[in-house]
């Protein structure tokens, strides 16, 4: 960080690269995710996860969530920067909310040999509670939601099984303040 | 069907403009944008200025907002027109400068086709512009003018695209007139009205306890408006506290007062870079920390509270941690300052910071802007100085290009106003200054406009001269010509081994005899004895003028803080050494 202050700074409160999410209330028109999408290029942030739709038809706003990571320095500057496009009503980084909930949603195929990666398979996605989409022979499609560290979490245990297949799509966490 | 309620998308435009109180409008006309040129044909409200070539529109419009405080506004065509303003459009966002850019664009059917002319015109303004809009509806292009104008003045100010397609041009809808428009509160971000109570206590408290205080001023406040100047001036005066202003802010403080420090930075005075480094309050009203003025950043006033007011929230933190901030308009957070020392009749009338001013004297005393003019040779700060002593009785208006003349200009021409001194600081583009004269002239007709210029960045522009011989505008072309690009060959003579790299113009034109082939004149100066004639030649003609001054061609601009290195480790003169250690690190700054 740049300069010292007299007023102490705690230590290490600019360094630390942490994941963020941020919640971001926006009029629903066009170019509004190139706008942000190109601040964050244009400015040299990260996206690790990006999420869009409308959430309220009446008043035409879309909530656009996004993971990030940066120092802490970095997060309240990607806040302000958010905060100046026209388009956007709000920007908040629901880690600085006193209470607010994350979930993602993933959708898994699996193709797999044999019954005893089948069992393994069914074992996992029971642990997980993950519900079965769609079953056939030698093919199964799971959703499963929850934080994005569960997700992972799943995704590792299946990794264990050996020679199955896995093709996945994840929705990037959404999040919600209360 | 026709209604007499209805008017064409151009004639709405048009309606839209006049509203708003625009008189002037810079612009090239083209196939895109030929609905809107008929329609100004057939007004007399609107004073349409041809330039001669789509960049010298945008930085007319920029010389013309700063100079007058309304906003600028240009129309230009689609595909080329509108991405030969990109770098215009880039320099009134780095600056803050309000500009409306309207662009015509393909009719709609085509867009998406590669049509003749067409380009991403939303796609490519996007990062360069404060918001833009593309208009799909003319339904829609009444409101969409109006908030563009409203966001282009508010908060901090910016450019503001709108591109219209060619059919929306001809298309029919009701106009909406300003009045009947509500504005979105989210949409403007105008900052707020109320000044933090909080802050202001904590600074005058502050203020009481400091030894070692200093006002550092930018832009900002000048986009405050004149009172902000006017609040700043009393609050110096109440306070005895020295100050020191960027680049922008140039004019915000009478540059001759006793407690004027003159600018700081790179190429700044030497009292006011060290009173930065050694002061224990810093007080920044509506400057941004840019690295031009920081220097080193671990190195950077290290001991010093620091309170920032600057309106744009994405300014406070982002480059220098700050003690206190508030995002508030300046004008009024002074203001409050202000009323706030005079109902608490606080002892800061006692306050003289002796010690301080004493320091600060002393640092004064290496003068830093000395330099030594021979016999023969112009020294481009003489010619500056001079400049100066010459005009500053008249209403004068500087703009400039950019370069080493730029950073002269900065330190040797004093200004006693704000919005006097119009310069490209944040992008730096040469090219610049010639039609930002343009545009400062059509804003204050009966001014001195000059425009203080290189050579090099002369040539970027210079066919915006037919433009001011054509409106009779009689602007100042105040050449320090060195042949070189001067801040180029500067940096390569301290970093680069005296290697000369490309920085030598070659085949240069004849100003003058150019100067005559525009219809406009041309005067010489080539030596110091030819150089107070020149100036008054060229003040005293009332047409466009070039003055081709001869300077000497291997003039560094000192004093310079070396990229990487920190305000107290100035190079006052080519004799002082640069600690190796810094020049390494600095080589692969800017």
């Amino acid at each position: 960080m740049s300069s010292t202050s007299v007023y102490p700074t705690p230590i290490n409160a600019f360094k630390q690269s942490k994941r963020s999410v941020l919640s971001v209330i926006v009029d629903n028109e066009p170019g509004i995710l190139a706008r942000i999408v190109g601040l964050f290029s244009g400015r040299g942030y990260n996206i690790e996860a990006l999420n869009v739709t409308v959430v309220d038809i009446k008043n035409n706003l879309s909530r656009i969530t996004i993971e990030t990571l940066g120092e802490e320095k970095v997060i309240s500057q990607i806040i302000a920067q958010l905060e100046k496009l026209v388009p956007v009503h709000s920007a908040t980084n629901l880690a600085n909310l006193s209470e607010s909930y994350e979930a993602e949603i993933c959708l898994v195929k699996i193709e797999f040999d044999n019954n005893e990666q089948d069992q393994k398979i069914l074992n996992f996605a029971d642990i997980y509670r993950s519900r079965t989409v769609q079953k056939r022979q030698n093919i199964v499609v799971y959703e499963i939601s929850g934080t994005s560290e569960r997700i992972n979490k799943f995704l590792d245990d299946l990794n264990t099984i050996g020679g199955i297949k896995v093709e996945l799509v994840r929705s990037g966490p959404i999040g919600l303040g209360i | 069907m026709d209604n007499e309620n209805e008017f064409t998308g151009a004639d709405i435009l048009l309606k839209a403009l006049k509203d708003q109180e625009v008189d002037t409008i810079f612009g090239y006309p083209g196939g895109a944008v030929l609905p809107i040129y008929d329609a100004i044909f057939g007004q007399n409200f609107l004073k349409h200025v041809l330039v001669r070539q789509e960049a010298g529109a945008v930085h007319a419009a920029e010389g013309y907002a700063r100079s007058s405080g309304k906003v600028g506004v240009l129309l230009v065509t689609s595909g080329p027109g509108v991405t030969n303003v990109v770098t215009g459009l880039t320099d009134a966002l780095m600056d803050s400068i309000p500009i409306v850019c309207i662009s015509g664009q393909v009719p709609s059917h085509l867009i998406g086709t590669d049509a003749f002319q067409e380009c991403d015109t939303t796609g490519i303004t996007r990062p360069c512009t404060k918001h833009n809009y593309l208009v799909k509806d003319v339904s829609k292009l009444s409101e969409t003018i109006h908030e563009a104008f409203k966001i282009a003045s508010s908060g901090r100010p910016g450019p503001v695209l709108i591109d219209i397609p060619k059919d929306v041009q001809f298309a029919k809808s009701k106009y909406i007139p300003k009045k009947d428009i509500s504005f979105r509160e989210h949409r403007i971000k105008a900052g707020s009205k109320n000044v933090d109570k909080n802050f202001v206590q904590e600074l005058v408290n502050h203020i009481k306890n400091s030894e070692r205080p200093i006002f550092y001023v930018g832009g900002g406040c000048l986009n405050s408006g004149p009172q902000a100047s006017q609040e700043l001036i009393k609050l110096v005066n109440k306070t005895n506290i020295p100050i020191t202003t960027t680049l922008h802010g140039l004019g915000c403080f009478p540059g001759e007062d006793k407690s004027s420090l003159g600018m700081l930075g790179m190429h700044g005075n030497y009292e006011a870079n060290l009173a930065m480094n050694k002061c224990d309050l810093m007080i920044n009203v509506g400057a941004r920390f840019d690295d031009r003025v920081t220097g080193r950043l671990d190195a950077f006033s290290p001991d010093s509270v620091k309170f920032h007011i600057d309106i744009d929230q994405s300014s406070i933190n982002k480059n220098v941690k700050v003690d206190f901030h508030t995002n508030t308009d300046i004008t009024q957070t002074l203001k409050e300052i202000n009323s706030f020392i005079e109902s608490d009749n606080i002892e800061l009338e006692k306050k003289d910071y002796t010690n301080w001013w004493g320091q600060i004297n002393d640092w004064r005393k290496k003068e830093c802007l000395h330099y030594e003019q021979g016999e023969e040779i112009i020294k481009p700060q003489h010619a500056i100085s001079r400049l100066y002593d010459l005009t500053t009785q008249k209403d004068t208006f500087i703009t400039t290009e950019v370069g080493q003349h730029q950073m002269w200009a900065a330190q040797y021409y004093k200004f006693s106003k704000p919005n006097r001194w119009i310069t490209s600081g944040g992008l730096g583009t040469m090219g610049f200054g010639m039609p930002a004269a343009v545009g400062a002239q059509m804003a204050n007709p009966d001014s001195l406009v000059i425009d203080i210029a290189g050579e090099a960045s002369f040539l970027m522009n210079i066919q915006e001269i037919a433009t001011a011989v054509q409106y009779k505008l009689p602007i100042k072309i105040f050449i320090l010509n060195n042949e070189y690009m001067g801040m180029v060959r500067q940096w390569q003579e301290l970093l680069h081994g005296s290697r000369y790299s490309e920085s030598y113009v070659d085949a240069l034109p004849d100003f003058k005899k150019l100067a005559e082939s525009f219809n406009a004149v041309g005067v010489r100066a080539k030596n110091v004895s030819e150089l107070d004639d020149a100036i008054n030649e060229m003040v005293s003609i009332d047409r466009p003028v070039i003055a081709d001054i001869w300077v000497d061609k291997k003039e560094n601009c000192f004093p310079m803080i070396p990229s990487g290195a920190a305000h107290h480790e100035m190079l006052l003169s080519k004799y002082d050494k640069e600690n190796p250690e810094n020049q390494e690190k600095g080589k692969v700054l800017v």
